[in-house]
């Protein structure tokens, strides 16, 4: 080799080495900062990728659509009354609050996006919405489907987040099971052998009366990321262990056909 | 210059590329990872200094693309692939100028780059989770696109050709005196 070649290899060594220096902060604002510059590309993925699967799905004849238009306006018809009945409610909880004199419960506005690719990283499951700093969204909010909860926002550009769904080991949800309302912590953990993750409830009590079928919502600790309340799943086995129970649910979201989230925006 | 140029954008491209890529089912879900096969190729077709360059661009956008900070913990730091491509680059330069830029050497090179940087990654990982078995799924998750990889390399060999280059003829009249 020759001796410039040497030190050419050296300084290379030496940049990439003061790139593993760079605090996790800073790792996050120069990760924030490329996906500024790839939005325009990512989105033009997303909107082929889309095309594609539209392609796949395949054309629908006119009576299939007349069907699914009739279904939604009855839906609609039906979404207009709750929504109606759900305001009346909401007064009536208000004026009761000012009554009893207590205080307001936490204002929450869900931002809708649209997931736009899931991460193509070996060892982590994440994926990318179309909303960003843009819409107020910030890094750490919580993201749900209709269904339930989905993850949490990590690096966040002007219009791309990235999120952390559940099914990651590193997410971890302080859970609550409805019913009984014991909590522990929700973690997902693959067992050997097998491709999907396990979603469970650790540290419970070994002697709760915990059985298949019960709700388990986020337990809403004080400071924490996710706000009390949202469904992670219901129950589908309890197991005691040595120490703890532990509830394996099935989550409420569906993990292999994310499209439609919501960022949860506002105080925690 | 236009062939350079090609692999810089087809670099970038092939990050955003790979997510929108669905994962392979019978891997245990692992994706095509196409970025280790256009760094082979630069590697085994630009001049060292610039294939040093190459190297450190497609390692900080691939780390930028699939960073994973939680919180103040990084698992696999931004870097890493960066410090992997540059010692690629020292490797395959010098051993693929014994052997030229053919298709086979882009092709082996490729599954074995894509191979060592899964593996590396995993031990990163076992070394930080601590519970991170060895097993078949974790084998999958590297050997799959590391096979993908090996396939992908001639298509992309051949695409590349298509392009004029201004290095390939220097490098050959280089090892043949």
């Amino acid at each position: 080799m020759k001796p410039l070649h040497m030190l050419l290899l050296a300084a290379a060594i030496i940049v990439a080495v003061l790139f593993l220096a760079f605090s996790p902060g800073r790792m996050r604002a120069w990760q924030s900062r490329f996906f500024d510059v790839s939005t325009p590309a990512m989105q033009a993925g997303a909107a082929i990728n889309e095309r594609i699967t539209k392609l796949n799905k395949g054309l629908k004849t006119l009576d299939e659509l007349e069907a699914e238009n009739a279904a939604l306006a009855a839906q609609n018809n039906e979404l207009l009354a709750s929504s109606q009945m759900l305001k009346d409610l909401a007064d009536e909880n208000r004026r009761l609050r000012e009554t009893l004199g207590y205080r307001e419960r936490s204002a929450f506005e869900l931002v809708p996006a649209q997931v736009i690719s899931r991460d193509s990283a070996t060892w982590w499951s994440s994926a990318k919405i179309n909303r960003g700093f843009a819409e107020k969204v910030d890094s750490a909010q919580p993201v749900l489907t209709a269904d339930g909860l989905v993850g949490r926002t990590t690096t966040v550009a002007k219009d791309i987040s990235m999120v952390m769904l559940l099914t990651d080991v590193n997410c971890q949800v302080a859970a609550r099971i409805e019913e009984t309302n014991d909590q522990g912590i929700l973690t997902s953990q693959r067992p050997a052998g097998e491709s999907s993750p396990v979603i469970a409830v650790n540290f419970l009590r070994r002697d709760a009366d915990i059985k298949p079928g019960m709700k388990v919502v986020t337990a809403g600790v004080s400071g924490g990321v996710f706000p009390a309340g949202i469904t992670l799943g219901t129950v589908k086995e309890f197991r005691t262990r040595e120490l703890d129970g532990q509830a394996v649910i099935e989550p409420a979201a569906d993990f292999s056909r994310l499209e439609d989230v919501f960022v949860v925006r506002g105080a925690k | 210059m236009i062939r350079t140029i090609v692999l810089v954008l087809s670099a970038y491209l092939a990050v955003i590329a790979q997510d929108f890529i669905p994962g392979m089912p019978f891997f245990a879900g692992a994706h095509v990872l196409l970025l280790p096969v256009i760094v082979c190729y630069a590697m085994l077709w630009l001049p060292f200094p610039a294939a040093l360059g190459f190297a450190l661009y497609a390692g900080l956008i691939g780390d930028l693309a699939s960073l994973h900070v939680n919180g103040d913990g990084v698992e696999i730091g931004l870097g890493w692939s960066m410090l992997y491509y540059v010692l690629l680059a020292a490797v395959l330069h010098f051993r693929g100028r014994l052997a030229g830029l053919r298709w086979e050497t882009h092709c082996l090179a490729s599954g074995a780059a894509t191979f060592f940087l899964l593996a590396g990654q995993y031990l990163m990982l076992w070394l930080r989770r601590e519970s991170m078995a060895f097993d078949s799924v974790i084998f999958a998750r590297i050997g799959g696109p590391s096979l993908a990889s090996l396939l992908v390399a001639p298509l992309l060999y051949f695409f590349f050709g298509l392009f004029p280059g201004g290095f390939r003829g220097r490098r050959s009249r280089r090892v043949n005196r």
